[in-house]
């Protein structure tokens, strides 16, 4: 049996994410504009080192999602300066590094499932007061608040609570109340209501956008956990719940606001200069990128407004082609499937698997399918590959629990006394 | 340079795409060696759970049940991860939940009751090699998973 | 990843993740120390859903790939951000040439077929270039812009296009024929026409219509209706006893509220037969036939309806030529005894019916069948990459009329040619009906002549339809045309 530490490639991965970001830099050169693109060339093999070493600080049992995560970072990075002419975009670049800490971060925090568990109370309160922000700060039912210096979209780092919230220890799930007869789990009623009440915010603010993202981490927050102690595998009870599910999203469709309305029901080739515009613009420079694209910095997509957010797919294909931006897609997906390959020890990080596995790709559905017309266009983003500093951040929370999830530690804080507290006395 | 770079790839085309085919190809051995470090990650958090864990496994008779996850619930129910079908056990009777290096056992039954090493369990205790536990008429010994222990 | 069944032996036994609970056998002696891994059950559940959500999002994603090449093409033609190929016609000659400027060559090149192939300009909207900007733009998602130039090879003859085109002179009309055995569209001409060569500088000195191609849109069709007429009679009433029915023409008549029916003959005709009528083109007859309690309304209506003819405002579906809509027939049938009613059965009044729909029923009569075979314009295209799809082979039209009152009026037609046009159409099998249309154009009252009509001949299976407008006698006849036009088809 190998000694912890040392039974991983770390080093060689490592050294592979800098050739292939060196060979993407090396792609790039011929772009001209020599100074920008050795300031680019700079950041980003300094930010394969930095990583490389914050990792062996922090930990070494588990280096996937963070090998991606620094891959992915970098590989953004370079696109994002190409679009349209090199130019370093070191806000992403910024926003990226600080994921990456991010990340760090927030791995400590919820590596030991039985703290991140007994911390819910913090996490509760996060989100009620990320949620009086949304509604108080924002202004007239906007979701941005502005600092004057700097935009924040509070609503991104409810994401990451909500899938805290979402996770559920086994102990937490057997731990029953009992009211007028009635029995429950209050931390189930606890998830019930939130989910409940930022869709109403959701709703009320007009960000419809995020709204299927938070539905989804709450439909499998609530399926592992009703599902954990369920007989078996209940027909009855799938189909009820599908039936539901439905019956909402028809609900939805027959309700939703005017805008919407018309998002769902518009030919964007027919109005190729007003509403379908932007989907025009980036389904035609798909087409025009082909299999290897137009080359770094020859797309013309970068004059459409949202192209480097809402229209990042279709970016990369332009300038780099569909081959690269599917790949590009994969790499994040690498991320939540790192939890089938390293299966989590503990009930609250399968949820927390679980939860960001559903953000991810809800949100890359969203953004992809709704760029190129398939689904309604919404203004979301995909993790770490679209520019915007608070999803940019959130993301790398999330990445954070992920990683938790392949490196656990189980440990519960010890009290006056020398005896562990919690499950054993 | 006085030649812009759309000028170059609009005059080879299969320069260009040769170029972003030589960046692709690098991110897909990326891509690959992250796939090969991910299977020996596997193995490696593996054996890194057995050694954390001490090996340390359910015996019941000729079966044997292994604790995979930090915690493991036993009962008579069917999702239970240790299901033992007898009347007199619970639907959810025992939680064996890891922490510090040590497997501890917690009563969650309705009060069907728990020996350990033939003591009632009152709470919850630490669960150590050798120690057997009694749920209804089932009894299970807690083993070391090497090979020397479970021979003997 | 695939890598969850890859386990180390000793935990294969208790891998299945559907054998409950997860016990195992005892370990062999000898191995190594046995690594209880086994992920309890409540924990592949979260294995279960990621594995569900990326597999949807993959199948989700392969779909989006397909979708994305498959309609590129699409995307650029309909963004106008890609080069176009050829139009051809049958025999190889250039009908629309996307890859260069069209100036390039020679004036009145296209100036025969412009309203119909059209151009990438978007002045025109119903026409082949138009409604084929996919098949024709020179884009593949594998090679961009840089293939190989897009085809679209029609079943047209440019020769013949140009002779009939040029027969018509100064007059004004359109002309339009195919083989009513293959399909095959063969000429179609409508003058004036906008020289596609010149482009639209002088859009507001050119003639109005000649952005339009006339046939494919309805026009008054004047006693070339009495056609359909007749057919809907022998339906209704049978071939023999139609046939038998005489009705007395003095020049004019009243019908059963009164009102007038003139006969273009002011002497009148006496009393004719059916055949006799239809020579004479007779109007008292045939509104008399209306009139008649013999011939229901409700009859008319219906073979109307099965012909395609859109009655009383009744919607009917409009014919589609490789893309390009053409208007279906419409006219007003309230009461039969009612002059409007029998004016309308006459060709005139708010009667309108478009060139290629009466020529698609002079298929149908021709081939004695009722049903036509579908006219089709394009008979291949070949994309950049050299992927030819071909033309489908011959489809017909439903039922419109029986076979019976197909044959019968063949005979009607062939008679009438026999008597009438032995001069002109002598070299052919041929049937014919000719029309005046009276038409008031911006207070401009001016006759507009029509025939319709077929050839039987093996060599020439011909249907057409000619039009020419504001004739006065002594010019150009629709019969002259007609010769023209089938002895330039008899020499492909």
């Amino acid at each position: 049996m190998k000694e912890s530490g040392k039974a991983l490639a770390h080093p060689l991965l490592m050294v592979l994410v800098l050739a292939a970001h060196a060979a993407m830099l090396l792609v790039i050169l011929p772009m001209g504009n020599f100074a920008e693109w050795v300031k680019l060339a700079c950041a980003v093999l300094t930010m394969d080192f930095i990583g490389s070493i914050v990792l062996q600080l922090v930990q070494r049992q588990a280096c996937t999602v963070d090998t991606v995560l620094l891959l992915v970072l970098g590989m953004s990075t370079i696109y994002q300066s190409c679009f349209g002419g090199l130019e370093f975009a070191w806000k992403h670049y910024l926003f990226g590094l600080i994921a990456f800490l991010a990340c760090q971060v927030s791995y400590l925090v919820v590596r030991n499932p039985y703290r991140a568990e007994r911390l819910k109370p913090l996490w509760y309160t996060l989100f009620g007061i990320l949620l009086l922000s949304i509604l108080l700060l924002t202004g007239s039912r906007g979701i941005w608040i502005d600092l004057g210096f700097i935009t924040i979209q509070p609503s991104e780092f409810v994401k990451p609570i909500f899938v805290l919230i979402c996770a559920s220890s086994m102990q937490t799930q057997l731990k029953k109340s009992s009211v007028l007869g009635i029995h429950f789990v209050p931390d189930n009623l606890g998830l019930i209501l939130c989910t409940v009440l930022i869709a109403a915010v959701q709703w009320w603010c007009r960000d419809l956008g995020s709204l299927p993202t938070f539905a989804a981490v709450a439909l499998v927050g609530l399926y592992l956990r009703f599902f954990y102690l369920r007989e078996k595998f209940s027909m009855r009870l799938v189909v009820f719940l599908g039936i539901c599910g439905i019956a909402a999203c028809i609900a939805a469709w027959k309700l939703a606001p005017a805008y919407v309305q018309e998002r769902l029901h518009s030919d964007i080739w027919s109005d190729m200069t007003g509403s379908g515009y932007q989907q025009v613009k980036g389904l035609v420079a798909i087409a025009e990128g082909g299999w290897f694209g137009k080359g770094a910095g020859a797309g013309s997509l970068h004059s459409v407004a949202a192209s480097n957010t809402d229209l990042i797919f279709a970016s990369i294909c332009e300038e780099w082609g569909l081959f690269s931006a599917v790949m590009a897609v994969i790499l994040v997906l690498f991320m939540p499937a790192a939890g089938l390959t390293v299966p989590p020890r503990s009930y609250y990080h399968a949820g927390l698997t679980v939860g960001v596995a559903a953000v991810f790709i809800v949100q890359m559905t969203l953004n992809i399918f709704g760029s190129c017309n398939l689904i309604p266009f919404t203004g979301v983003t995909v993790p770490f590959l679209s520019q915007g500093g608070s999803s940019m951040l959130s993301c790398g929370i999330l990445a954070g629990f992920l990683k938790a999830a392949q490196a656990p530690q189980f440990t519960i804080p010890v009290k006056k006394g020398g005896k562990p507290n919690g499950g054993a006395a | 340079m006085d030649i812009t770079i759309t000028e170059w790839f609009t005059q080879y085309p299969a320069l260009r795409e040769g170029l972003t085919a030589f960046a692709v190809i690098f991110v897909d051995l990326c891509a690959l060696a992250i796939l090969l470090a991910a299977k020996r990650e596997r193995n490696h958090s593996d054996r890194h759970w057995a050694k954390e864990t001490h090996g340390l496994m359910l015996q019941s008779g000729e079966e044997y049940y292994p604790l995979g996850s930090a915690e493991i619930l036993i009962g008579r129910h069917p999702a239970a991860d240790i299901r033992l079908d007898d009347p007199e056990i619970s639907r959810f009777h025992a939680l064996l939940t890891f922490s510090n290096g040590q497997w501890h056992i917690e009563d969650v039954s309705s009060g069907n009751g728990i020996k350990v090493n033939g003591a009632c369990l009152t709470k919850s205790r630490v669960l150590r090699n050798q120690d057997v536990i009694a749920i209804g008429k089932r009894r299970m010994r807690v083993v070391r998973g090497d090979g020397k222990d479970v021979r003997s | 990843m695939a890598e969850q069944r890859k386990r180390p032996a000793q935990a294969k036994s208790s891998a299945k993740a559907s054998t409950p609970p997860k016990t195992s056998r005892k370990p062999k002696a000898e191995s190594a120390p046995p690594l209880w891994i086994t992920a309890p059950r409540s924990m592949q559940r979260a294995y279960h859903v990621i594995s569900l959500l990326i597999a949807l999002f993959a199948i989700a994603l392969v779909y989006l790939a397909y979708t994305l090449i498959t309609e590129s093409r699409y995307y650029v033609a309909k963004a106008g951000k890609t080069t176009y190929g050829y139009v051809y016609d049958r025999k190889g000659d250039v009908l629309f040439d996307g890859t260069q400027p069209l100036d390039s060559y020679p004036a009145g090149q296209f100036a025969d077929i412009g309203s119909l192939i059209g151009d990438t300009s978007g002045q025109m909207t119903n026409t082949l270039v138009s409604t084929h900007l996919d098949d024709l733009a020179n884009y593949s998602f594998l090679y961009g812009n840089n293939g190989n130039p897009a085809e679209i090879r029609t079943t047209l003859s440019h020769a013949a296009n140009r002779k009939v085109f040029d027969a018509l002179g100064q007059k004004r009309g359109s002309v339009i024929a195919y083989n009513w055995k293959t399909g095959e569209l063969l000429v179609c001409v409508s003058k004036p026409c906008v020289d596609i060569a010149e482009g639209y500088a002088n859009l507001a000195q050119m003639p109005s219509g000649s952005l339009l191609c006339k046939p494919f849109y309805p026009i008054v069709p004047g006693s070339t209706q009495k056609v359909s007429t007749v057919l809907a009679a022998y339906e209704a009433i049978g071939v023999g006893t139609v046939n038998a029915t005489e009705y007395a023409c003095s020049g004019s008549w009243l019908n059963a509220k009164g009102q007038k029916i003139n006969c273009h003959e002011k002497s009148g005709h006496g009393r004719q037969t059916l055949a006799e009528a239809f020579e004479n083109s007779c109007n008292p007859y045939f509104a008399q036939l209306v009139q008649s309690d013999a011939l229901p309304l409700s009859r008319i209506v219906e073979t109307f309806t099965r012909m395609g003819y859109s009655v009383n405002g009744e919607a009917a579906a409009a014919y589609d030529l490789d893309g390009i809509r053409i208007a279906p027939a419409s006219l007003t049938l309230k009461d039969a005894d009612d002059f409007d009613t029998q004016w309308s059965c006459l060709g005139q009044g708010d009667t309108l019916i478009s060139p290629y729909q009466l020529m698609l029923w002079q298929g149908a009569i021709a081939n004695g069948s009722g049903k036509a075979v579908l006219p089709y314009l394009v008979s291949e295209t070949v994309d950049s990459q050299g992927n030819v799809t071909e033309a489908n082979g011959v489809q017909y039209t439903q039922q419109m009329f029986t076979a019976e009152a197909a044959q019968a009026v063949q005979k009607v037609m062939y008679d009438n040619a026999e008597a009438h046009y032995y001069v002109s159409l002598s070299d052919f099998t041929c049937g014919v009906k000719s029309g005046t249309a009276q038409v008031t154009d911006n207070g401009k009252a001016y006759e507009n002549s029509l025939l319709v009509g077929f050839c039987l001949d093996a060599q020439t299976p011909i249907a057409f339809c000619i039009v020419i407008e504001e004739r006065v006698s002594g010019e150009l006849s629709t019969a002259q045309l007609a010769k023209v036009l089938l002895n330039t088809l008899a020499e492909m």
